[in-house]
């Protein structure tokens, strides 16, 4: 899967989660996720649970606790699924 | 906590955050050395504050705790089990760990067994707000956590709060991330640090405290004066089949869900 697909796919997850939906549409891998999109932090979780259902990946907590910006889930899918 | 080496370098530097500790000592082993000094410094000054905490409450408030009593009892016969313990709790106010701290043991109970005081996990917002702050939360075993910032800061927090648990330390947490808005347990905002911190201690026994004073109708700064309290409590040791973040969310989960039952038994138990 390109990585460009990967970033739609990403944003589309992270669509119900971000308070600031005018965020998503300038969105880049440098966006952060919790300041640039305003999603909680509690719900963070969710999110990577949802990129692991939407991959079929699995997410260690570790590799979670890496996941700051756009950039990052992206990289990190890329990675489980090469 | 053997590998404690107490001297006031440390302690200074540990009521700094990560960010602020000496080059040269990897993060765990600083950690450690910071939490052991820590621990000894409050173990040194419960003498004074604990007494002051329980009489400013007690006749400052004239709060009371209804049976009190067989609470203590069983707590103390969990902590001679020297089994890691996690007491999990819901939130109504700012002031649930110093009354839950008093329900699971008395002021002479806890000077004289200093490791039933539960640490607490209070804001590191709030925390680094002022010195005195930081001076308090200092000599009462606390390990401030940053709320909605960086997950890697957060594990941190969390794996001194594993290394306390192993090491016979009870640690209290509140899975709500912060006082319930709703005035119920709020099933909606539970965070998974607790159950990250079950999956990561083997063995981890979780005691659920359910707080709450009669005239406790909503959350609040502090409980109203002259209020008593009710404190239920249930043993749990959660399990799950699942694997990383999974376990973690569903471990919280089965946790959030006994208090859910605590707090319908409890107040179905007020109705009639």
């Amino acid at each position: 899967m390109t990585e460009e697909k990967i970033l739609e796919k990403v944003v589309d997850i992270l669509k119900p989660y971000a308070k600031d939906a005018s965020a998503l549409a300038s969105v880049s891998l440098e966006t952060n996720i919790l300041s640039g999109l305003k999603v909680n932090s509690a719900r963070l979780v969710d999110v990577v649970l949802a990129f692991e259902d939407a991959f079929g990946i699995e997410v260690a907590d570790d590799d979670a606790d890496k996941v700051q910006t756009v950039g990052d889930a992206v990289r990190l899918i890329q990675g489980k699924l090469a | 906590m053997a590998d404690a080496a107490p001297g006031p370098g440390l302690a200074v530097e540990a009521m700094l955050t990560p960010r602020g500790r000496s080059p040269g000592l990897g993060e765990a082993a600083w950690s450690r050395r910071a939490l052991a000094v820590q621990l000894a410094v409050s173990r040194l000054a419960a003498p004074v504050w604990v007494p002051l905490v329980v009489l400013s409450m007690r006749f400052g408030f004239r709060w009371r705790i209804r049976g009190a009593a067989s609470t203590r009892a069983l707590y103390a016969s969990l902590l001679s089990e020297r089994r890691p313990l996690l007491v999990v709790a819901n939130h109504l106010t700012m002031v649930d760990s110093a009354v839950i701290g008093w329900g699971l043991g008395s002021a002479a109970g806890h000077v004289l067994r200093p490791r039933g005081l539960p640490w607490n996990v209070p804001l590191q917002r709030r925390v680094e707000s002022s010195w005195l702050w930081r001076m308090l939360a200092y000599v009462m075993k606390c390990v401030p956590v940053p709320r909605g910032g960086d997950r890697q800061e957060v594990a941190q927090v969390l794996e001194r709060l594993a290394h306390l648990l192993r090491s016979g330390e009870t640690v209290l947490m509140f899975p709500e991330s912060g006082r319930s808005r709703t005035g119920r347990v709020d099933t909606e905002a539970t965070a998974d640090g607790v159950g990250r911190l079950i999956k990561e201690v083997e063995g981890c026994r979780v005691l659920c405290v359910y707080v709450r004073g009669d005239a406790q109708r909503t959350w609040s700064n502090l409980p109203s004066a002259g209020d008593t309290f009710t404190i239920a409590t249930r043993l749990v040791e959660p399990r799950t089949g699942l694997r990383g973040l999974r376990a973690s969310r569903d471990l919280a989960t089965q946790v959030v869900r006994h208090l859910v039952e605590m707090e319908r038994e409890h107040l179905e138990g007020r109705a009639s």
